[in-house]
C-alpha cells in the first residue's frame, strides 16, 4: 500500500537496470518487480541502448532517475535537456520521473558530479522556480532526491531536511528519499539519520533508494558498490513504514551477476515484513 | 573573489567559484580559499572534504573515457603506465563537458592525439598518429553503436531488380556505417588486444581502410581492400552503382584492383548488403 499523495503504486522491490544485465534480463525475463533506469544512458542515443530500452518497457514497470537536470544550478534550464527527458518518458511511460537536490555545473560546464547546493534562501527559491519549470514540461511530479554530500557551505543559513521540506512543499513536487545518502552524510557531516527522518514530509516520498557504500574511515563516499549494510536496511525499513514507497536497490560499480544483485535488493523484504505501512 | 562577510554570498558567485576550484582552473583554489567557502566536517578538513569532489572530477571523466577507448588505454600503457590518464587529464582540461549527456564527451579525441603534448611522456610525440588512428577506430564504434536504427535492405528486393536498372540504382547507406581510412594497422592492434597478443609499441605504417558497422545489435568491424573501398566509397557517398564504377575506372591506375572489381564485384557486394551497410534502393 502506498500511503503517497500523488497516487502513485507502491511498484514492489526493483532494480536499476544497467548494461551488462541486458543479456540475462532479455533472455531469462527475471521475476523482478520494476525496473529504474538511468535516464541519461537512453538520451542523446537512436541506437543499441533505446533497442534493449524498448524490449524491457515491454515486459516491465519503469521508473526514470535522471543526473543530469542541475536543478539547482544557476544556468538557464536547458531546454533541449528536457524536452528529451519528456520524450523518453513518453517512449517508456515511466511511471516517474526522478533526479536530484543539487547541480552539476555553471558557466556551460559540466561536472556530471552530484555537487551539494549552498541551503540558502536564495538557493531555495532558485529551485522552486525550476522545479515548477520542469513540472510544467513533464506534465508530471517531479521526484527529488536528497544527495549524498561530502561538504557543507558556510553561508547555510538552514539544514539540507529543511530545505528539502520547504522545497517540497513550495514546490509541490515528490520526493525519492535515498536512506543510503542520508546514512552517508549523516557520517560527513554528523548529525542523526533520526534528525533527518523528523522533518522529511512522508506523504510526499513516492520512492525509495538503497545501495552500498565505500567506508573510508574518514569519510564515507556513495560509491553504489557492494552489498547494503544492515544500518542503511535497518533505515530503509524505518522509511518504508512511514511511506510504503516502492524500493530501488543501486548497484553502479563492480557489479555482480543479475541473480547476486537481485538476491541483494530482495534482503529488502527482511526489513519491512516486519515494518509493514500502517 | 571572496564572499562577502556576514551575508551569504551570491549564488552564481558560490558555483563559479565551486567549478573554478575543482575543475582545477581557478587559481585561488587553496585551502585557504576553500575555507571561506565550504566548512570543516568532524573528521576532515574544508580542503580535504573539498578534495573529494576535485578529485571525483577527473576520475569520473577518465572512466568515461576509458569506457570509449580501452585498447588505446591498453596500448598506450603497455609499457607506460598512466599514459592514457595522463592523455586522458590533458583532454579534459582541453576540451571540458559542456553537456548534460556523456556520450559525445570522447569525440575529439583522434584529433587531440595528434596535438597532445604530455610532459611527463615525451614518447607519445612518436606515436601520436598511431594513437589517433586507433581513437577514430574506437570512436566509430562509439557512433556506430548509437546510430540510428533501421531495417536492412532485404536481399530479396534486389534478386527482383530488373537487370537493366541495377547501374541507375543508389543504395541508401545506414547510418550505422562508417568507413574510415588509417595509416596504421589499426584493426588488426585491435584485434591482437583483445585476444591478448603481443601489441607493438607502434606497428609499421600500412595504409588500409575499415567499414564499421552494427547488425543485429552487435558492432562489427570489416577490413577493406583498395578495390572494394574504391567501390563502396562512392556507393555510400549517394553515388549510383553506375556512377561509382565510373569513378573507380577514371580514378584507378592499378590494373589489379580493376581486375578484383571486375572479378569481385558482386560478391561483395551479397556482403555488404548482407551486413547491412544499406536501407534501400532507390531506383531512377
Amino acid at each position: 500500500m502506498n500511503r503517497n499523495r500523488f497516487s502513485l503504486p507502491n511498484l514492489g522491490i526493483g532494480l536499476g537496470l544497467r548494461t551488462v544485465h541486458y543479456a540475462h534480463i532479455l533472455e531469462h525475463a527475471p521475476a523482478v518487480d520494476w525496473f529504474e533506469i538511468l535516464s541519461e544512458n537512453y538520451m542523446q542515443t537512436k541506437g543499441r541502448p533505446l533497442h534493449f530500452l524498448d524490449r524491457v518497457a515491454e515486459r516491465y514497470p519503469i521508473a526514470m532517475h535522471g543526473v543530469s537536470l542541475s536543478i539547482g544550478g544557476t544556468d538557464p534550464l536547458d531546454r533541449a535537456y528536457l524536452a528529451e527527458l519528456k520524450a523518453l518518458r513518453d517512449r517508456t511511460k515511466a511511471l516517474w520521473v526522478s533526479d536530484h537536490l543539487c547541480w552539476t555545473g555553471v558557466a556551460g560546464k559540466n561536472t556530471h558530479d552530484l555537487l551539494p547546493l549552498p541551503y540558502t534562501e536564495e538557493s531555495l527559491r532558485n529551485v522552486v522556480s525550476r522545479v515548477k519549470q520542469v513540472q510544467d514540461v513533464l506534465g508530471a511530479p517531479l521526484a527529488l532526491e536528497n544527495p549524498s554530500t561530502y561538504v557543507e557551505y558556510a553561508g547555510n543559513t538552514m539544514k539540507e531536511w529543511d530545505f528539502l521540506a520547504a522545497l517540497a512543499s513550495e514546490a509541490d513536487c515528490a520526493l525519492l528519499l535515498d536512506v543510503n545518502n542520508v546514512y552517508v552524510s549523516a557520517y560527513n557531516h554528523g548529525f542523526e539519520p533520526a534528525e533527518y527522518f523528523a522533518a522529511i514530509p512522508f506523504d510526499r516520498v513516492v520512492q525509495l533508494h538503497v545501495s552500498g557504500h565505500t567506508n573510508h574511515g574518514t569519510h564515507i563516499v556513495d560509491t553504489h558498490i557492494g552489498p547494503v549494510i544492515d544500518p542503511v536496511w535497518e533505515l530503509l525499513g524505518e522509511a518504508y513504514r512511514k511511506t510504503g514507497s516502492s524500493i530501488l536497490l543501486e548497484w553502479d560499480a563492480e557489479i555482480p551477476s543479475f541473480e547476486e544483485t537481485h538476491a541483494d535488493a530482495l534482503r529488502a523484504k527482511e526489513f519491512i515484513t516486519t515494518a509493514e505501512p500502517k | 573573489m571572496k564572499p562577502p562577510l556576514g551575508a551569504p554570498p551570491p549564488l552564481r558567485d558560490v558555483q563559479v567559484w565551486t567549478i573554478g576550484a575543482i575543475t582545477g582552473v581557478e587559481a585561488d583554489a587553496d585551502s585557504r580559499a576553500v575555507e571561506r567557502f565550504v566548512t570543516a566536517g568532524p573528521r576532515l578538513s574544508a580542503a580535504e572534504r573539498f578534495d573529494i569532489y576535485r578529485s571525483g572530477y577527473h576520475a569520473r571523466l577518465l572512466e568515461c573515457l576509458l569506457d570509449d577507448y580501452p585498447v588505446l588505454a591498453a596500448v598506450l600503457d603497455r609499457d607506460d603506465d598512466g599514459q592514457f590518464a595522463a592523455l586522458c587529464r590533458a583532454y579534459v582540461d582541453r576540451h571540458p563537458s559542456a553537456s548534460p549527456n556523456l556520450n559525445a564527451f570522447g569525440r575529439h579525441m583522434a584529433s587531440f592525439c595528434r596535438e597532445a603534448k604530455l610532459a611527463a611522456f615525451p614518447g607519445f610525440a612518436a606515436r601520436s598518429s598511431f594513437a589517433s588512428d586507433l581513437a577514430a577506430l574506437e570512436w566509430a564504434l562509439v557512433e556506430v553503436l548509437h546510430a540510428e536504427t533501421a531495417p536492412p535492405l532485404d536481399i530479396a528486393a534486389l534478386q527482383a531488380m530488373p537487370p537493366e536498372s541495377w547501374t541507375s540504382a543508389r543504395f541508401i547507406r545506414s547510418d550505422a556505417l562508417r568507413l574510415l581510412r588509417f595509416e596504421y594497422p589499426v584493426n588488426a592492434v585491435f584485434i591482437a588486444n583483445r585476444i591478448d597478443e603481443v601489441v607493438p609499441d607502434v606497428p609499421p605504417p600500412s595504409p588500409n581502410a575499415v567499414a564499421v558497422y552494427r547488425r543485429d545489435m552487435q558492432l562489427w568491424r570489416m577490413d577493406l581492400t583498395p578495390a572494394m573501398l574504391g567501390v563502396l566509397e562512392p556507393l555510400v557517398d549517394g553515388k549510383s552503382l553506375g556512377e561509382a564504377l565510373e569513378t573507380v575506372e577514371a580514378e584507378c591506375t592499378d590494373p589489379e584492383v580493376l581486375a578484383q572489381t571486375g572479378a569481385n564485384l558482386m560478391v561483395w557486394f551479397r556482403e555488404w548488403v548482407q551486413a547491412g551497410f544499406f536501407t534501400r534502393v532507390v531506383l531512377g
